[in-house]
């Protein structure tokens, strides 16, 4: 086996990519964190990678997280990505030519339109448009309201954490629900920690109910 | 147990971002000192040790620059002691002197520079390859392949670097830098020593005649590495039996062609050869994998710097195998699985799982779809009204004394991103300190105001000597100083005009219109961007001083407005539009302003109270006064 100076031996795990997109801003890396801290206690072996700096500033941001005992790359190959999760639906497309055929896109409504559309500049495409075009590369396409439902928990920039919860509602992770559930309440502090618990919750029944 | 940087706990198992677990590895290894310039991507590391220094009597400090961080953590070397300077792959340039005779002298604590490359330049003005840097100072080079790995390796160069006396160079790129993993922790050392300073003039005080001696120490030095690195555990042959194809993979690579070689379903029937030292290859590994093999890939990001080591050494050989690398693997964008399993699937005849045709087309169709979104200033960002009122007076004063159009000199931080339109407030940007320093050598040859910005922390670092420079060989430029009270682009980390330290302590803090009076400015003003009308004039003014002049536009960065306010439970008072005085045709905000929450809907504008922090440019800006105070 070779060797980068880790230690094998725990959790087997078929190899899993999750591509997480959205804008600068919107929670993106915070959600990979969580998602790789309750991997990591699961004994799941995960990588991932982030860009940060002057790329972000109100940009484009795309993280990665990889399980799987394959996995040795901090990034997901074109083709290789399982599910997207996207906080904004241009973003989804942004990343489309990663998708595997098989594979799930979970989409947050809300559009954030860039300041070049109202300059002029640039077009947005409406969310049918979007959906209709993600619908053609991966096999299965859901569309959440995570700002509503994040309100419901309490904040508005829970709506990270509500799509974590959609996440786990799919049952394709190899994480425990208690262990993210864990993961996020350490992640907080004691009021908002409540309140991204319920983000968690309402996304995973949410996803659930579909 | 939720575990943390400074966990006594070996053996467990933690998540951690690249830089993390480098600067995981130095405490382990018991560094005392560490500095640094922040730069993306290696910022973590300092911030990182910072955060745990005064519980492992670390002693850490934010540098002024990099020339710096490297002759503080360099001289802590040489009274016996473990340290460290980690810097992006361009500060390695602004401390490329104090590295090049340091190699000659060599170390006595373990010193280990971190030199964080940023393949495909993700917040970067180029992407340079520093092995090069290495190369040309006898300077050994550790690469990681893993984040795994990036921490044992900084563990290991300090011990290294004492056991060869020389300073060692940790190679990382971007994907490891902000890469994340899990990775196992090993045992914080405890031991701590303390500063001795040896005299030793004929090796210490580099004179022509003292360098010559020290240049043959310095080749032993490398030749007892050269001969070491073969056992090295980060370099490590895998041969296939019977194998055609060998690949060389070098740090990150390593990663790659892992999984390119299971993708292709060719695990276990290509040789493969790691390289965990690119300076100097291990020799002995490499022999025996060009031996055993008729064709051989070089897999490496950037430049071919192992590739024509490789075929040096098969040619002093006289190994004769056919060799392929750079015509393969493209010179240009970052690396990845897919780039190397094209290049592995061309030369095995195989075909990827994967159509990266049809992934392409896909990518290509949906691109012209997809909506612009560049970086850009932030929302209430105060360089935007600096710039903004900059411009306003550059284009009065050019008019009024009949000239052209003003040229705008620029520099590396936030307000770099206001090149793009609507403000177009930088012509020319180069690097650290440049945005002086060009302008100086513009104003001898151009009749035309020119007008040059730094930020408040790159000034520090490299803008006083052009400052001075100006008022000595008189360039008649106007500086722009854009104070906002942080190094903003890689997250607020203090500097001389902050008034504290990388710890948090209390620290002097220095005025930048005081600097630029004692280096002979004869007119220096401070402005309040957010105080429109009061900017243009006082730039007017300074545009038309005859003589150099300095304008400090001071504002705290949004972002740390909106963070201390949070923090103090206080509201910032917003604005919004009246829509009965608004002319929806009329647009000037935003096409003046470019702000990020003015936005457009169904035809009317509209301010975002969600991104808004009340900085009032629009309502400045406003013909109609239709911006008003949201009332509370």
């Amino acid at each position: 086996m070779p060797s980068q100076g880790d230690s094998r031996g725990g959790k087997i795990v078929k190899e899993l990519n999750i591509l997480i997109v959205g804008v600068g801003g919107q929670g993106v890396i915070l959600m990979s964190e969580v998602l790789g801290n309750a991997a990591v206690r699961d004994g799941i072996r995960v990588r991932g990678s982030e860009v940060l700096g002057m790329a972000v500033r109100g940009g484009s941001v795309s993280s990665t997280i990889r399980m799987g005992d394959d996995v040795y790359g901090p990034l997901i190959p074109a083709g290789k990505a399982d599910i997207l999760v996207a906080m904004e639906p241009s973003e989804a497309l942004r990343n489309i030519g990663f998708m595997t055929k098989s594979g799930l896109v979970i989409l947050n409504a809300r559009a954030v339109v860039p300041f070049t559309v109202s300059l002029g500049m640039s077009n947005y495409p409406g969310l049918e448009k979007i959906v209709e075009k993600l619908k053609k590369s991966a096999s299965r396409v859901v569309v959440l309201d995570a700002i509503k439902l994040a309100e419901e928990a309490g904040s508005v920039q829970s709506a990270n954490i509500v799509m974590v919860g959609a996440l786990f509602g799919t049952g394709l992770l190899p994480i425990k629900v208690s262990t993210i559930r864990e993961t996020i309440r350490e992640r907080f502090p004691a009021k908002a920690a409540q309140v991204n618990d319920v983000a968690f919750h309402l996304g995973f029944e949410a996803y659930s109910a579909l | 147990m939720k575990l943390s940087v400074s966990s006594d706990a070996p053996g467990q198992k933690m998540f951690m971002l690249g830089n993390e677990a480098i600067a995981r590895g130095a405490i382990e290894a018991g560094v005392q000192v560490a500095a640094a310039y922040p730069g993306t991507p290696s910022t973590e590391i300092l911030e990182t040790l910072s955060s745990v220094a005064k519980d492992f009597g670390i002693y850490t400090e934010w540098s002024v620059n990099e020339k710096l961080a490297f002759e503080v953590a360099f001289a802590a070397s040489l009274c016996g002691v473990r340290a460290m300077a980690s810097m992006k792959h361009v500060g390695v340039n602004v401390a490329h002197d104090p590295l090049m005779t340091a190699s000659y002298i060599g170390a006595r604590g373990g010193m280990v520079l971190v030199s964080a490359d940023d393949p495909w330049a993700w917040s970067s003005q180029n992407e340079q390859d520093n092995r090069y840097i290495a190369e040309q100072g006898y300077l050994p080079v550790l690469e990681p392949s893993s984040v795994q790995e990036a921490k044992d390796m900084m563990a290991d160069a300090f011990r290294l670097s004492e056991e060869f006396k020389q300073p060692f160079i940790l190679r990382t790129v971007t994907r490891i830098n902000h890469g994340r993993s899990d990775v196992l922790l090993g045992e914080i050392s405890r031991d701590r020593r303390k500063g001795f300073f040896e005299k030793e003039p004929s090796r210490l005080v580099l004179t022509p005649a003292e360098a010559r001696k020290d240049r043959p120490l310095m080749l032993e030095r490398f030749d007892k590495i050269k001969k070491a690195v073969d056992s090295f555990p980060y370099n490590s042959l895998e041969l296939a039996d019977g194998a055609r194809l060998g690949i060389i993979a070098c740090g990150l690579s390593y990663s790659y062609t892992l999984e390119a070689l299971k993708w292709l379903g060719l695990d276990g029937k290509v040789s493969v050869l790691k390289i965990g030292t690119p300076h100097p290859l291990p020799e002995e590994l490499v022999k025996k994998l060009l031996g055993s093999v008729a064709v051989v890939l070089v897999v490496e990001e950037l430049e071919p710097f192992v590739e024509h080591h490789v075929k040096a050494i098969a040619a002093e050989s006289g190994i004769d195998v056919k060799f392929h690398g750079k015509d393969l693997i493209p010179l240009i964008g970052e690396l990845s699985t897919e780039k190397v399993t094209r290049a592995i699937a061309k030369l095995t005849n195989t075909t990827p799982p994967v159509d990266f045709a049809e992934m392409e087309r896909i990518r290509q169709e949906t691109a012209p779809l997809l909506p612009l979104r560049p970086p850009t200033l932030c929302a209430g960002c105060p360089h935007r009204a600096t710039q903004y009122a900059m411009k306003i007076a550059g284009k009065r004063v050019a008019k009024q004394l009949g000239k052209g159009e003003p040229v705008y000199t620029g520099d590396i931080g936030c307000y770099t991103l206001s090149y793009l339109p609507p403000i177009e407030s930088m012509d020319l940007v180069l690097c650290m300190g440049a945005g002086f320093g060009t302008a100086n050598g513009l104003a001898h040859v151009l009749d035309v105001p020119v007008i040059a910005q730094v930020g408040d922390s790159t000034f520090f670092h490299a803008g006083i000597p052009a400052m001075i420079n100006a008022v000595y060989n008189k360039a008649k430029i106007t500086m722009v100083v854009l104070d906002n009270s942080a190094t903003a682009m890689t997250g607020f980390q203090p500097h001389p005009g902050t008034g504290r330290t990388a710890s948090g302590d209390v620290a002097a803090q220095l005025k930048i219109e005081d600097i630029a009076r004692a280096c002979g400015v004869k007119f220096v003003e401070v402005i309040d961007p957010f105080d429109m009308e009061e900017s243009i004039k006082i730039f007017e003014k300074a545009m038309r001083f005859d003589g150099p002049s300095v304008v400090v536009s001071r504002r705290p960065c949004a972002m740390l407005v909106q963070r201390d306010a949070r923090k103090r439970g206080e509201e910032l008072i917003l604005y919004r539009v009246e829509r009965e005085r608004c002319d929806p045709k009329c647009s000037a905000c935003f096409k003046l302003l470019g702000c990020p929450a003015i936005v457009r809907e169904n035809g009317l504008t509209v301010i975002d109270s969600s991104l808004c922090t009340g900085c009032s440019l629009c309502a400045q800006v406003c013909h109609h006064k239709a911006i008003v105070e949201v009332a509370r």
